[in-house]
C-alpha cells in the first residue's frame, strides 16, 4: 500500500512539474501549448548535450554536477520557450482560438521531428545515471536519488508559487489572466510578462526533462508526446490555470495510475485513470481548485 | 485580396495536382513494360524508417542493398536487373498501408519487407489483391499465419516456435515462478499468452502473472510492483528494447534478484545501454545474428567494408529475404504471382544463415531456429543453441 502510494507520487511530481507550464500559459493566454511536453523532451536532450560536452564525472559528483546541469538546462529551455512564443504563437495572438491551437500542434511536430533530425531517431542513454540501490521505509522501497528528485521538484513548485502570489512580477501575471486589456492600460507591459510566463513554464518543464533523463535513463524524440498528455491531464484535473491546483491534479493523476495498475492490471490502468477523470469533471467541470469563471459582462 | 490569393493558391495546387498525376501515368507506364519483361525486376520493402522502431530500418535495407547488388553484380534474374523500393511503415498500420498501396502503384513484384508485426498485418490483404507475393523477412505473429493466405511466407521464426523456445529455457534453468510481461502489441502479446499456455500445462514452471505495460513511457513502477507482488524467480519480457531496458533496471532497483529474460524484438545493444549494469546476465530468445552465426564471418566483412557499421538485428534474415525472391524468380521462370508462389512452395534446401529452407504447409520455416543468448559485457553472446 505504501509502495503504491510512494510510486503514485514519484511519477506525479513529473506531471506535476510539466503541468505547471500547460496551466501557467492557458491561466494567461486562454492557448493550449501543445509543443510544451516537447519543451520537456528538449530539456532531456539539452542535459543529455552537457553531460556529453563535460565528460567523466566521478559518481560522487553525480548529484552536484546534474544540480549545474539543471540549471543550465532550465536557462535554455526556458529561453526555447520564450522564442516559441514570439515565433509560432505572438503573431497570431488575435487569430482565432483554433488557429492558435494548430499553430501548437504544429510547433510540437516540428520541435518533435527536428530533434530527430538533429540527434537521430535512436534513444540516448544518459551519461550519468542516479541509479542507486532502495531502501525499505514505511514498507516501500525508495531510494535516495527518488527523494532528492522529489525535494527539487518540491522546491521549484514552492518557488514557482512563492513568485506568482508574492511578488509584482505574479501580480503582473494574474492580472493580465484577468483583462489582458486593462492590464496594459494600467502600464504593464503584457508581452513582456508572458515571456516571462513562457520562460518559467518551459524552464520547470526542462527540470523535468533533466530529471527524467538521469533518473530513467533513456531519452527519445518522441518522450515528451505521452507525458504532454499527461500533464494537460493533471491540469485539467486540479483546475487549469490554478497553479496548487495542478500540482494536486499532476500528484493525484500519478496516484489514480499506480492504484488503477494494482487493482485492475496493467491493461486497464489508462482506462481505470481516464474513466475516473470523466467522472470527476462530470460532476466538478472546474477541476479540483479551479475557480467557477463567472461572466463578465 | 485575401480571397484572390486564396483563389491563386488553389488553382496552384490544382496544377501541381494534374502534374503529379501525369507523372504517376508515366511511372505505371513503365511498370507494364516491366511486366513484359523488359527493364528491372522491382523488389519493395516496407519497414521502419520513422517512429519508434526507426533504428531498424537502415539495417533491413543495407542488408537488401547488399543482396541486390551482389545478385545483378552476377548478371541479375532471367537476364533483368533487380531493383529495391524501400517504403517506410513507421511501424504504425496506417503508414503502412499507405506505404503497401505506393509499393503496389510502384509495381513491385514480390514484396521483401514487413519488421513489425502490427504494421505488417494490415498490408498482407493489400499485395494479396495486387497478386504480389510476401517474403516477410522479421515480422513473426502468429496471426500472420493464421489466415492461411497463399501469398504470405515468413522466413522468421513465429510467436509460436519462440514461445517453445522460451519453455525450454525457463524448464532447464529450473525456474519455478514464471512473469510474463508484454506491450499489448499483437507480436509481443501473442508471444506471452503462448508461452502462458506453456506453462499452464501441468507439471513444470507455472505461469505467475500476465502484465501488460503501455508502451512509450519512463516508469514502469506500477506495472512491477504488481509482477513482484506474486514473487516470481523468472521474468520474461515480450516486447521491444525501449521499454525492455527500463524494465530491467527498474526490476533490479526494486531488488528483483531473479532471472530475466527477453524476446527477440529486444535484442539490441541499446537495451543493454540503457538497462546499464542492470542488464548483464539477461538471457533473450533470438534467431541467429550475424554475431550467433558460425562461418559468416566473410559476409559480415563485406557488410562492415560496404555500409561502415557492423551488421544489426534482422540484416541476415532481410539479405536472405531478397536471395529467396531472386531464387523464386528464377525457378518460375516469370515474375507472374502465381508461379512465384508455387516456386517458393517448391523450394527445398535453398541454403539461409537460418539452415536450408523447406517451407511448412503454413509457410513458416520448418525449424524456428531460435536460440538463447545472453547479455555480456553489454553485447549480446551466444548462451545455448537450444539444440
Amino acid at each position: 500500500m505504501s509502495q503504491l502510494i510512494w510510486n503514485g507520487l514519484f511519477v506525479g511530481s513529473f506531471y506535476a512539474l510539466v503541468a505547471l507550464g500547460y496551466s501557467m500559459v492557458y491561466g494567461i493566454m486562454k492557448l493550449l501549448n501543445f509543443a510544451h511536453g516537447d519543451i520537456y523532451m528538449l530539456g532531456a536532450f539539452t542535459g543529455f548535450a552537457i553531460l556529453g560536452a563535460v565528460g567523466g564525472i566521478s559518481p560522487g559528483m553525480a548529484l552536484p554536477a546534474l544540480l549545474g546541469v539543471l540549471v543550465v538546462t532550465m536557462g535554455v529551455t526556458g529561453l526555447s520557450g520564450v522564442l516559441l512564443e514570439r515565433v509560432a504563437y505572438r503573431p497570431l495572438r488575435n487569430a482565432p482560438r483554433l488557429s492558435l491551437l494548430i499553430t501548437a500542434v504544429g510547433a510540437s511536430f516540428t520541435l518533435e521531428y527536428g530533434m530527430r533530425a538533429a540527434a537521430g531517431a535512436d534513444p540516448q542513454v544518459y551519461p550519468l545515471r542516479l541509479g542507486g540501490t532502495s531502501a525499505e521505509i514505511l514498507g516501500a522501497r525508495i531510494t535516495l536519488q527518488q527523494i532528492a528528485l522529489i525535494i527539487v521538484a518540491v522546491a521549484l513548485m514552492v518557488g514557482l508559487n512563492l513568485l506568482v502570489t508574492r511578488t509584482r512580477e505574479g501580480r503582473a501575471m494574474r492580472a493580465i489572466a484577468l483583462d489582458p486589456r486593462t492590464s496594459a492600460l494600467m502600464g504593464i507591459n503584457v508581452n513582456a510578462v508572458i515571456s516571462r510566463t513562457f520562460f518559467l513554464g518551459s524552464a520547470l518543464a526542462g527540470a523535468a526533462g533533466v530529471m527524467a533523463g538521469a533518473y530513467y535513463g533513456k531519452i527519445d524524440f518522441l518522450m515528451g508526446f505521452l507525458i504532454g498528455l499527461k500533464a494537460f491531464t493533471s491540469a485539467v484535473i486540479g483546475g487549469i490555470g490554478n497553479i496548487p491546483g495542478t500540482m494536486l491534479g499532476g500528484l493525484l493523476l500519478g496516484l489514480l495510475e499506480s492504484f488503477g495498475t494494482f487493482w485492475l492490471g496493467g491493461e486497464w490502468r489508462d482506462v481505470f485513470a481516464f474513466g475516473v477523470l470523466i467522472l470527476f469533471l462530470s460532476v466538478r467541470p472546474t477541476g479540483l481548485l479551479g475557480e467557477r469563471v463567472t461572466e463578465r459582462v | 485580396m485575401g480571397k484572390s490569393r486564396i483563389a491563386a493558391v488553389m488553382s496552384l495546387a490544382a496544377a501541381v495536382g494534374l502534374l503529379t498525376a501525369g507523372c504517376g501515368q508515366g511511372l505505371l507506364g513503365g511498370d507494364s513494360q516491366a511486366g513484359d519483361g523488359k527493364g528491372p525486376i522491382v523488389l519493395g520493402m516496407l519497414i521502419p524508417q520513422s517512429g519508434s522502431e526507426a533504428a531498424i530500418g537502415p539495417y533491413m535495407k543495407n542488408a537488401a542493398d547488399l543482396a541486390v547488388e551482389e545478385i545483378n553484380g552476377k548478371g541479375g534474374v532471367l537476364g533483368r536487373k533487380l531493383e529495391l523500393k524501400v517504403a517506410d511503415d513507421a511501424c504504425d498500420a496506417q503508414t503502412a498501408v499507405a506505404g503497401a498501396n505506393k509499393l503496389v502503384t510502384e509495381g513491385v513484384q514480390v514484396s521483401v519487407g514487413g519488421y513489425c508485426s502490427g504494421a505488417t498485418l494490415p498490408t498482407l490483404p493489400i499485395f494479396g489483391k495486387a497478386n504480389i507475393p510476401m517474403i516477410i523477412p522479421a515480422a513473426n505473429s502468429q496471426e500472420l499465419v493464421d489466415q492461411h493466405l497463399k501469398h504470405v511466407f515468413l522466413i522468421n521464426g513465429t510467436g509460436s516456435q519462440q514461445a517453445t523456445a522460451a519453455m525450454a529455457w525457463i524448464t532447464k534453468r529450473g525456474a519455478k515462478s514464471v512473469a510474463l510481461v508484454h506491450d499489448n502489441t499483437s507480436y509481443s502479446k501473442d508471444i506471452a499468452v503462448r508461452t502462458q499456455k506453456l506453462l499452464d500445462e501441468p507439471g513444470g514452471p507455472e505461469a505467475a502473472i500476465l502484465e501488460a505495460v503501455t508502451p512509450k513511457e519512463s516508469d514502469y513502477s506500477a506495472n512491477i510492483n504488481n509482477i513482484l507482488a506474486k514473487k516470481p524467480d523468472f521474468v520474461y519480457w515480450t516486447g521491444y528494447f525501449q521499454e525492455g531496458g527500463l524494465i530491467i533496471r527498474q526490476l533490479r532497483q526494486s531488488g528483483y534478484k531473479g532471472a530475466i529474460m527477453v524476446g527477440d524484438g529486444s535484442v539490441s545493444e541499446k537495451l543493454a545501454s540503457i538497462a546499464g549494469d542492470a542488464g548483464e546476465g539477461v538471457f533473450a530468445t533470438m534467431t541467429q545474428t550475424p554475431d550467433t552465426l558460425q562461418g559468416a564471418e566473410g559476409w559480415v566483412a563485406s557488410y562492415t567494408k560496404k555500409f561502415g557499421s557492423a551488421p544489426g538485428p534482422y540484416t541476415n534474415q532481410a539479405y536472405d529475404g531478397v536471395r529467396l525472391a531472386a531464387e523464386a524468380i528464377k525457378n518460375a521462370g516469370a515474375t507472374d504471382g502465381a508461379k512465384v508462389i508455387a516456386a517458393l512452395e517448391g523450394i527445398d534446401g535453398f541454403q539461409m544463415f537460418s539452415g536450408p529452407l523447406k517451407f511448412t504447409p503454413d509457410h513458416t520455416l520448418s525449424a524456428g531456429g531460435f536460440q538463447i543468448l545472453v547479455v555480456k559485457s553489454g553485447k549480446f553472446a551466444l548462451q545455448d543453441a537450444l539444440k
